[in-house]
């Protein structure tokens, strides 16, 4: 019995090998194939279970996770995409927000819709606000349109109609006509996608789903059959961003709910290791080499939103990509990372990121041409990385670039020596993601002072003890295998559909009937997805949230109704349950009336066990943890101190290690500084505790 | 500590703190709000200063009008209470236009930041408040005394306890006393959260003086936009552009003086005022022009006293410019949001590869009525114009400039209002032609479905002046407004029966260059979208297929 998780990244494709009757767990890395993605998973999934000698037949489940539909977005790499869209409204594509994100630069950027005003057709019916017909749908129109894609060479199309949360039906006759004459044509309709009422945002949503439709289609197929041809006979599961997994049968009917999984399963398992050591409140960091990402984790579950921002054009900026209304773990996005660059900002000061060298030329220190200072350097001149170490060893770093490019990119014209300076980009980067993790954390009423950070990723356990030190945060676990995070997330996501509608409603307007009729609808639709994947009905958890606010607000707080066989008896007890929220959020209840905006459903099927944890194969310890010293930065003394180093692998259980101190893994250090106090425990997780 | 210095590293770390603590200051007041404008549109300020009445800090999200208002609100504030009198938990309040940002809906409130007794930083957050009383939002007043209620400085707070009486005047003074008090309220406690995050964060750094970091911090601002003004060509710069006034056309004048780091703006030469609620205060001129070099120059740094430094403003007393009481100034923004392309014009000369072609602009009706319920409404509909191409980059479709906004969406203001969108539709060959191409313009038809009459305020502009073509650039389109079909004026008040068709159609930004000079694939790509037409490709354009 034996379960496989696997990450597409941009660089490698990690896999997680879980032995379910050992409670172990073996880990393995390959090359990312980007012309075929797929033969990255096949390969490593042959060469892992070869290693490990598992018989392919004894694995059961295939969990996967994919940056693939967010790349195809970002480099518009999908179908010729159309869409059906109600007369008069097509151009709204092109008209977004009509907002600004920023109030002074000139040149500011969007991007263009996935679907050029050429490729959208527009069709004579009207649904109003109510859900009423104004204007029957013009079936002969909608056939008459199938010729038109047909001409244009559309491969898929995205059906988007006004009011259609309120009213499907429309959508759904038209996508019935278009099968009928156009079979080949793949169709996606916005109620069916995503029912939420905002017509720029769940229209945008249907079309990164149409568009990116044929190629994921394909890319599972070929993924299946790979399996199926070196002996695979279990499930293969595809994670979504909102931390469950789909089956492949969804998955290809909604990929955009496939869109940044990876990095959702980063935060699933932090929130799993978080509820083995009994810590319910974590920050979740993950810092590669071109971002940073950060989630919250409250009482054990990554905090949820509804919205994301794919294939942002202009730094990284909020406002300047597609927004997209799914199920997504919470996340921020920062451009920090190994890769990010320092150089003066328009002020005349020090500022690093969200330029970024990539992989390519990369870092100075990488020899490969890379000229100008960044992150990585700056943590190599401190003497936190070894040159001599970097992947392992695998990849020699040159120290002395690293120094040049600081002095000359940015120590002579901020007249700073290049140790102060090193340490400034250090410090910096600390500071941008403090300062990010605050804002987050205070616009959802989450007090960070009482959580742990979780860090992983190959920069993250650098930072992860100055980040939590600034936010005073008392303790910095690094899990085992922070390399392959998002691979081992995989294993314990579970089967999971999530369903939201708007429907905008007093709450004196409704009574317990239709406050439970209501929701029935949306459980039903949303356990047909998990009773279709062979969950039974006893084993499906169903949780209620709405999205309520007092009438007048702009702003809805989303309310957890307590687990229930039925929404009616729940009714009463819904307006104190928001009073509760909003007083939590903001001191005050007020004596206003109040509504409801948003219904969502969520069905889960059993998590999958890691039973009490799990051991990495290959970790042993051994008496001959400490390599040595080195000389490193100390911040407090404003200068170099020799450090001890030691090596993560040969730690063993109830080691205790005491800063200043630099601990070396393949993927990255963790830095502990002076008065911090590390502890091994069972399961080879490094804790440390944070002195002040 | 008064002598500390701080290196590029510190400064860095400290200056980004403390525009992020006011961001969070904003965040707080947005989410309590309860009005669109505030919480959509993010019609709002929140800046921080230092205990010399110098802004260090402003909140990154709001709109350009309050851009160094708040320390001149402050100073007069200061006169009234000094600093010495005042006490922990005071909350200064005013909505004065005059002393505060122009108009009486926006409410300006101050709270000192104390620190062991000590004040060391005051804290301001402007709104725009859901009601003041008067005729409502929009241009209809002759005299400032019929926009609704005024209020001198004074204390809402003292020493933490409530001034009833004020509360009291402004709850029976508004139509909306439970979402304006709800506003007041979240201004009141955004300022509070201000206090306590700038005490954390001086504690965090070992501050216990605010006073050198603000000289740092402005000092660095000063350098920075001096070196960037100090590229400027020196001389002296002029402009004058026609706008609809309420009865007729008003001139803006101005002329820009550029003499090595430094930048002087008047504005003589600029028509008087008139008898509508359009009248201009010098604050929100101050402001505009102020926005209007910085989006040129310096973008990206941020608002504080420093980078305003080397900058002046002024305007004759009486002109519409610098508007006097009692003339009224509700839809002030109408006519205040010309400086920009006044200024722009003017240094086109200058730096003209950074000036931007006029933009088509925002547009604001208040809509008052009732749904089909009964239930009453009033609430603001927005469209927007088309962007002025730029040197390099085609103007954007439906984007607004200088003021910003975001449009409610159709399926929203239908649940909201009960009235029906019957389509919302970019306008073909709206945006002015150029090597660069300006922003497209909109048409908005709105059916008035609710069952009962509506009333529809207007604030339009670029009815008769359009967005103006920079080097050989073409101009954009003109703004309408329309009832069944007949133009209507776009500043008045108009009744709309039940089934009447209300059209907007929004200006197009103008074009940037000789239209001949575009790319050829350009000019093919908007053929094929839609966005020019053939005849225009052919013509204008001179495109072959």
């Amino acid at each position: 019995m034996y379960r496989i998780g696997v990450d597409i990244g941009g660089t490698f494709t990690d896999f997680a090998l879980y032995d379910a009757r050992g409670s172990k767990m073996a880990i393995y890395k390959c090359l990312t194939t980007p012309q075929d993605p797929s033969q990255a998973v096949l390969d490593g999934v042959k060469a892992l279970i070869e290693r490990e000698g598992v018989p392919i037949a004894d694995v059961t489940d295939v969990i996967h996770g994919t940056t693939l539909v967010t790349n195809a977005v970002i480099e518009r790499r999908g179908a010729v995409t159309g869409m059906l869209v109600t007369a008069g409204f097509g151009d709204i594509m092109d008209m977004g927000f009509e907002r600004r994100y920023d109030l002074f630069d000139l040149r500011i950027k969007y991007p263009s819709p996935l679907v050029p005003r050429r490729l959208r057709v527009e069709v004579p019916e009207r649904v109003r606000f109510d859900g009423t017909v104004e204007t029957p749908l013009d079936e002969a129109a909608v056939r008459a349109s199938a010729a038109k894609f047909e001409e244009l060479e559309v491969k898929a199309v995205a059906i988007c109609f006004l009011h259609a949360y309120a009213h499907p039906e429309h959508e759904q006759r038209a996508a019935e006509i278009l099968r009928e004459a156009a079979p080949e044509l793949f169709i996606s309709s916005s109620a069916d996608v995503f029912p939420h009422m905002r017509e720029f945002e769940r229209w945008t949503t249907t079309t990164v789903n149409a568009f990116t439709q044929p190629m994921f289609d394909r890319y599972i197929d070929r993924l299946e059959k790979g399996l199926a041809s070196i002996g695979f006979g279990g499930r293969l599961y595809i994670m979504a961003s909102s931390g469950g997994t789909l089956t492949t049968e969804t998955a290809r009917r909604f990929p955009v709910r496939a869109l940044e999984s990876g990095p959702a399963a980063g935060a699933l398992l932090s929130a799993w290791q978080g509820r083995a050591l009994k810590l319910p409140n974590l920050l979740s960091f993950d810092m590669g080499g071109t971002t940073a990402k950060g989630a919250l984790v409250r009482d054990g579950e990554p905090i949820k939103k509804y919205s994301i921002e794919v294939a942002r054009v202009h730094e990284f900026r909020q406002g300047s990509g597609l927004p997209v209304k799914i199920p997504v773990i919470d996340m921020i996005e920062i451009g920090a990372g190994g890769g990010s660059i320092a150089e003066l900002d328009a002020r005349g000061l020090l500022r690093v990121g969200p330029r970024s060298a990539g992989a390519d030329p990369g870092p100075a220190c990488y020899g490969r041409g890379g000229t100008q200072p960044t992150l990585t350097d700056a943590n190599l001149v401190l003497g936190y990385l070894d040159a001599g170490f970097f992947l392992g060893g695998a990849m020699k770093l040159d120290k002395a670039a690293a120094e040049n490019a600081i002095a000359e990119g940015v120590g002579r014209t901020l007249k700073l020596e290049t140790m102060r300076a090193a340490w400034g980009i250090h410090d910096l980067i600390s500071e941008d993601v403090a300062r990010a993790f605050r804002v987050h954390a205070t616009e959802r009423g989450f007090d960070y002072r009482s959580g742990s950070m979780v860090a992983f990723g190959g920069s993250g356990p650098l930072h992860a003890a100055s980040i939590a030190r600034k936010l005073k945060i008392p303790r910095a676990i690094f899990p085992v295998g922070a390399g392959v995070m998002s691979a081992l997330g995989l294993l314990i996501s579970p089967l999971a559909f999530e369903v939201a509608r708007s429907r905008r409603i007093h709450v004196d307007d409704i009574d317990a009937e239709s406050f439970a009729s209501t929701f029935a609808t949306l459980e039903a639709d949303a356990s047909a997805f998990l009773r279709r994947a062979g969950v039974a009905d006893r084993d499906i958890r169903i949780t209620r949230r709405l999205d309520m606010r007092y009438q007048g607000q702009g702003h809805e707080i989303e309310v957890s109704l307590p687990d229930a066989p039925s929404a009616g008896p729940l009714f009463a007890g819904m307006p104190e349950l928001f009073a509760q929220a909003y007083e939590k959020s903001y001191s005050i209840r007020l004596d206003e009336p109040v509504e409801i905006v948003n219904w969502k459903v969520e069905v889960i099927g059993p998590a999958p066990s890691l039973g009490e944890g799990y051991t990495l194969t290959g970790s042993a310890g051994s008496a001959k943890a400490r390599k040595g010293t080195r000389l490193a930065y100390d911040p407090a003394r404003g200068g170099m101190t020799e450090w001890p180093v030691y090596d993560r692998y040969a730690l063993t259980p109830g080691a205790t290690v005491t800063g200043p101190a630099l601990i070396e893994e393949r993927e990255s250090t963790c830095v502990i500084g002076a008065g911090d106090r590390v502890t091994v425990d069972a399961r080879y997780n490094l804790i440390a505790e944070l002195g002040s | 500590m008064t002598n500390q210095t701080f290196d590029a590293v510190s400064l860095s770390i400290m200056w980004d703190r403390l525009v992020s603590l006011t961001d969070e200051i904003v965040s707080t007041l947005v989410r309590s709000s309860f009005s669109t404008i505030v919480y959509e549109s993010y019609d709002l300020s929140v800046v921080v200063l230092d205990a010399e009445a110098n802004s260090i800090a402003q909140g990154t999200f709001g709109i350009p009008a309050f851009i160094g208002s708040a320390p001149v609100t402050l100073r007069h504030m200061l006169k009234r209470f000094p600093a010495e009198t005042l006490k922990p938990g005071d909350i200064v309040v005013t909505n004065d236009p005059w002393l505060g940002t122009g108009h009486l809906f926006d409410i300006t409130m101050m709270r000192p930041v104390f620190r062991k007794g000590r004040i060391v930083a005051y804290t301001i957050s402007i709104t725009h408040l859901p009601d003041i009383g008067g005729t409502g939002f929009g241009s209809a007043a002759t005299e400032i005394y019929q926009e609704g209620l005024r209020i001198p400085i004074c204390k809402l707070y003292d020493a933490g306890k409530p001034n009833e009486l004020l509360i009291d005047i402004i709850r029976t003074n508004v139509r909306v006393p439970e979402q304006t008090m709800g506003d007041v309220m979240a201004n009141v406690s955004c300022n509070e959260v201000g206090g306590r995050e700038i005490n954390a964060f001086m504690d965090e750094y070992g501050l216990e003086d605010l006073m050198p970091l603000s000289r740092a911090i402005r000092g660095q601002s000063e350098t920075a936009m001096r070196a960037k003004l100090r590229e400027l060509k020196d001389g002296t710069y002029r402009n004058r552009i026609k706008l609809e006034g309420f009865d007729g056309p008003v001139e803006f004048a101005v002329r820009v003086d550029v003499a090595g780091d430094n930048v002087a703006f008047d504005f003589d030469g600029t028509s008087g005022c008139v008898r509508a609620g359009v009248n201009v205060p010098f604050c929100y001129t101050n402001a505009m022009a102020l926005h209007a070099i910085k989006s040129l120059t310096l973008p990206s740094i941020p608002n504080n006293a420093g980078s305003q430094a080397p900058i002046t403003v002024s305007a004759p007393v009486g002109c519409i410019l610098n508007a006097q009481p009692p003339f009224p100034t509700g839809g002030r923004h109408a006519m205040g949001h010309f400086v920009t392309p006044l200024v722009y014009g003017a240094l086109a000369d200058a730096i003209p590869s950074e000036v931007q072609a006029d933009s088509g602009m925002m547009n604001l009706i208040n809509f008052q009525g009732s749904r089909r319920d009964g239930r009453a409404f009033s609430t603001l509909y927005f469209a927007s114009g088309g962007y002025g191409a730029l040197n390099g980059l085609d103007g954007w479709s439906t984007l607004p400039h200088p003021s910003n906004m975001a449009v409610v969406p159709v399926e929203v203001w239908e649940t909201l209002t009960h009235t029906t969108v019957e389509r919302k539709e970019l306008r073909t060959d709206s945006g002015g032609t150029g090597r660069w191409r300006g922003g497209l313009g909109q048409e908005v038809v709105l059916r008035n479905d609710t069952g009962h009459p509506l009333t529809i305020l207007g604030m339009g502009n670029r009815t008769q002046f359009p967005a103006k073509g920079v080097f050989d650039g073409g101009d954009g389109t003109l703004r309408v407004h329309a009832v069944e079909g007949k133009p209507v004026h776009a500043k008045g008040r108009l009744e709309v029966a039940p089934g009447q068709r209300i059209t907007v159609t929004e200006a197009g930004g103008a074009g940037y260059g000789n239209p001949r000079e575009r790319d050829r694939q350009a000019v093919a790509f908007d053929v094929a979208n839609g966005f020019v037409s053939r005849e225009v490709a052919q013509k204008v354009y001179g495109w072959q297929e």
